[in-house]
């Protein structure tokens, strides 16, 4: 890909291989991938069970090094920043919480503000507004002083993302944030996630095997099969349906839906 | 039927017929006497599962009939060559009938080998370790002993002997200040954890009250209490005994008596009135009674013995 | 970034939450004062009167004050190893329930107390007579064995680069705890009645330990807990809430888990050896402490080792006082409070 003057979030060349105890050979997760998202953009990292894109997320995330290959932000390699710091730029929301024990809502988003402080510094008052700032972009402010535990499915990942807004990161990565959360608290924290891509200085990243909650939000995508990335470019153009039978093995009827104001995939059959 | 007791009857004579009479109501008569009622006999092949029964088999002279002793027993040095069994925890019923005794000494709480015993006919003795006047019922198990064994003149003789070796030790320091005395019986190594003493009770306490001391728990009617730092100041005794039944490896009793230190406050340890007595006859109530005693006289006053 | 939208509503949220700092102080003053309180009441109460007046009085010499003897020489320093012991365990509880993401975790479920009787009953029994410094032989043995117990614990659940499993942490604790239970009555089968009836009273755990010097043994190893337990905290906080997400916001989480494994074991041994094993303090303490305070760790932790040690303090005192002359084993009576109130808990949950 040619240098873009709008590329932000690199991964170049990027390897990494799960080493199994007792197997021989390390499985791979991703071989040479290389993805540019643009600042700002709402990136789908896209297709089946196992292809790679949480590992993809994880390295963005710091939470896995690469074998090879760089992942970096605004042209600073990540691996090289103290996790800390880069945890100031980079927020995670993964796809489902269950906290050990019984924290309240606004104590889960105090949490984002540890990479802001410094180790036995306690949160003072600008951190409380920032934290109240996010419950209320998320619309939960109210749920603030109940437990975490006593809240709807829907309710807990808006929290999460509140608690990750929190972090008042560049980056925002998202694992599967609707895969555990039934019709109505799914279309909830989509409307949610598109309204904060929309508002807010925030690039986002998000991992799915749900297409058209991709194409209803999403306005780039990147399709990766076995650790390769097939495709990658804005949403429109890249969801067809020669590319869903590329990244799944199934036909499937891509189209505009007026109402939704979207794309939608349908599937047909499965072939291959 | 009716043609053969007939027949019978002309065959056998009468006198033939009353021999066998009265051979039949003998047999009788012994049948009766069975396990339910054994016969009064000495014991000769004795097992002895209590220590202290086995040291007073040996000093009535029933040594000899000894076949089997605890695991234990260590005296008198006869013993060491004799099979163990066990003892209250653990006797090995199997290995106690291998050496077919007919008197198996048992301790009072032993009440299920007991019923076995009895089952298979072997008589047994009962060991009662005595709290209240422990002293004399040591002296009447002695006796009792005798009685069993056949040694009762032997018996009776340790007896007399004791008892006027314990009245030779009460006489000597008769005139002498009883001090107030803590008997320890036991602790952790090292520190002053875990310290269990005499209470006032037992062949102990009775053994320091004829040495002369004057038990510091003697109001305390159970044989052993255990005694927190704040109930050893308060008492403040006057002497402290340390009894042990084997002597600790090394330098240990001068290194180990060093642990008082800490209540150096008390009236034994500040004026180094800190003594420990060894031997096995500080665990054992048996003929040995009286060195015991004479031991802790030694101790508690020894002018009395120069 | 995100522009503040509704100002207000979210002012009004700012000033209704009570910040985290004003909350440690409130929590820790009340706790402290509680436990200075409790501290300082407990050696003037003991089965044998005493006359304070007497006890403090400077003029009558040292050598004939009973009263000044039992405060000083008997009280004092039980008091002392209670809150110690207390402290110790209570705030290693937390820690272990952290490490374990479980509230019912305890300090003595990875084996650490199991290795700690294990290495007390050898010395007892076979008898042992290695002393270093303020360590006596059982203590010693008792610290040996809690360490091997820990060592064994560590070296099953530790990966090379990769964090701990909870699972495999828990496993091989319970197994060890199992294993070392079996041989510590195998090797009381061996001994004869006074060593049996020796290791079962240390077994009951024993706040008598006999003056300052044995408190002196185990007071460096809970201080350096203590010092590792200060920087744990906001850790745990982010660990209990996702491992990942820690990871994901600068949590070494290995490391994390192994300064807690390795500084709640070191609270953990010191408090057996020195007291034996106290039950039910590494639980009750903890769950009290988050029903009135929540579950953030940086206050729980403080709080919970203040609390303990008065809880234990306290709980010393009806143990040595409720059955006068007979003192019953501090144990127990922790036993008989937290039975209950575990089984108040369970009913209040339904």
């Amino acid at each position: 890909m040619a240098p873009n003057p709008s590329t932000y979030l690199v991964a170049h060349e990027v390897s990494y291989a799960y080493s199994r105890r007792g197997r021989t050979a390390a499985v791979n997760a991703l071989s040479g991938v290389s993805l540019a998202i643009p600042k700002g953009s709402f990136t789908g990292l896209l297709g089946p069970n196992g292809c790679g894109k949480t590992t993809l997320l994880k390295l963005m995330a710091g939470v896995l090094r690469a074998d090879a290959g760089t992942i970096t932000l605004e042209g600073r390699v990540l691996a090289d920043l103290p996790r800390r710091v880069a945890a100031r730029h980079v927020a995670v929301v993964p796809q489902d919480t269950h906290p050990a024990f019984d924290y309240t809502a606004l104590e889960i988003v105090l949490m984002g503000r540890h990479p802001h402080l410094r180790t036995m510094q306690l949160e003072g008052p600008g951190d409380l507004a920032i934290a109240h700032e996010s419950l209320e972009a998320t619309g939960t402010l109210h749920l603030a002083p109940r437990l975490f535990t006593s809240l709807s499915g829907g309710e807990r990942q808006r929290v999460v993302i509140a608690s990750a807004l929190a972090q008042r990161p560049d980056v925002l990565l998202l694992d599967e944030p609707t895969a555990s959360l039934d019709l109505g608290y799914q279309f909830e924290v989509a409307s949610l996630l598109r309204r904060l891509s929309r508002e807010h200085d925030v690039t986002m990243v998000m991992a799915t095997h749900d297409l058209n909650l991709a194409a209803s939000i999403c306005d780039t995508l990147a399709l990766i099969r076995d650790g390769r990335l097939l495709g990658h470019g804005p949403t429109a153009e890249v969801l067809t349906a020669a590319m869903v039978r590329q990244l799944y093995d199934v036909e499937a009827d891509v189209r505009l839906h007026e109402g939704a104001g979207h794309l939608t995939v349908t599937p047909v059959r499965r072939v291959g | 039927m009716v043609a053969r007791p007939r027949k019978l009857a002309t065959i056998i004579s009468w006198p033939v017929r009353r021999a066998a009479l009265a051979i039949l109501v003998l047999l009788v008569a012994a049948a009766g006497c069975g396990p339910a009622a054994p016969p009064p006999e000495k014991a000769q092949r004795i097992v002895s599962l209590v220590p202290a029964v086995t040291e007073m088999l040996f000093a009535i002279g029933a040594g000899p009939q000894v076949v089997g002793v605890s695991s234990y027993d260590h005296f008198p040095p006869e013993v060491e060559v004799l099979p163990k069994v066990g003892a209250l925890l653990d006797p090995d019923t199997e290995r106690i009938l291998s050496l077919r005794p007919n008197l198996v000494v048992v301790y009072g709480s032993q009440t299920e080998i007991e019923a076995r015993f009895k089952k298979a006919g072997i008589r047994t003795f009962n060991y009662r370790h005595g709290a209240e006047g422990a002293i004399l019922a040591t002296l009447d198990t002695i006796t009792a002993l005798g009685a069993v064994t056949g040694h009762d003149a032997q018996a009776r003789e340790v007896v007399t002997r004791m008892t006027s070796g314990l009245e030779a030790v009460r006489a000597r320091v008769s005139r002498l200040d009883r001090p107030r005395t803590l008997l320890v019986m036991g602790r952790q190594p090292g520190t002053l954890q875990g310290i269990y003493a005499a209470g006032g009770a037992g062949f102990l306490h009775e053994m320091l009250a004829v040495a002369g001391g004057d038990n510091v728990f003697k109001d305390i009617k159970r044989e052993s209490v255990q005694p927190s730092s704040e109930t050893l100041l308060a008492r403040a005794p006057d002497v402290l005994l340390e009894l042990r039944a084997r002597a600790p490896a090394g330098d240990y009793p001068a290194a180990d008596l060093a642990a008082w230190d800490t209540l150096a406050s008390v009236p034994a340890v500040r004026n180094r009135r800190v003594y420990s007595v060894v031997g096995d006859f500080v665990v054992v109530a048996g003929p040995r009674l009286v060195e015991g005693a004479e031991a802790m006289a030694r101790v508690l006053h020894p002018e009395a013995f120069k | 970034m995100i522009e503040g939208s509704s100002h207000a509503a979210v002012h009004d949220a700012v000033a209704a939450a009570r910040p985290i700092r004003a909350r440690l102080a409130l929590t820790v003053s009340g706790f402290g004062l509680l436990t200075v309180m409790t501290c300082a009441l407990a050696p003037l109460v003991g089965s044998t009167p005493i006359d304070l007046g007497r006890a403090l009085d400077p003029s009558l010499p040292f050598a004939s004050n009973v009263d000044a003897q039992i405060l000083f020489i008997a009280r004092l320093p039980r008091v002392l190893a209670g809150a110690l012991v207390g402290a110790a365990l209570a705030s290693s509880g937390v820690v272990f329930q952290a490490l374990l993401r479980n509230p019912l975790a305890t300090p003595f479920t990875l084996g650490v107390s199991a290795g700690a009787s294990l290495g007390a009953m050898l010395v007892i029994i076979l008898g042992g007579t290695i002393a270093v410094g303020p360590w006596s032989p059982v203590p010693l043995a008792s610290l040996a064995g809690a360490t091997v117990a820990a060592a064994i614990v560590y070296g099953l659940a530790n990966g090379p680069r990769r964090a701990m499993s909870t699972t495999v942490l828990l496993l091989a604790g319970v197994t060890l705890n199992s294993f070392f239970s079996a041989l510590i009555l195998f090797v009381q089968y061996l001994a004869d009645f006074a060593e049996v009836y020796r290791a079962t009273r240390w077994l009951m755990g024993d706040l008598d330990v006999g003056g300052f010097g044995p408190i002196a043994g185990s007071l460096p190893l809970i201080l350096a807990s203590g010092a590792i337990f200060a920087v744990l905290p906001s850790s745990l906080n982010l660990l209990g809430v996702d491992a990942d997400s820690a990871s994901a916001r600068g949590v070494d989480v290995a490391a994390t888990q192994r300064w807690a494994f390795v500084s709640a074991s070191m609270a953990t041994s010191a408090a057996v050896a020195l007291a034996g094993p106290i039950g039910f303090v590494g639980i009750v303490v903890p769950h009290l402490v988050r029903l009135l305070v929540g579950v953030d760790h940086r206050i729980v932790l403080p709080a919970s080792a203040l609390f303990g040690a008065s809880f234990l303090v306290a709980c010393d005192l009806v143990a040595r006082t409720l059955l006068a002359p007979v003192e019953m084993p501090v144990g127990v009576v922790t036993a008989i409070i937290g039975g209950p109130f575990f089984l108040w808990l369970l009913v209040r949950e339904n």
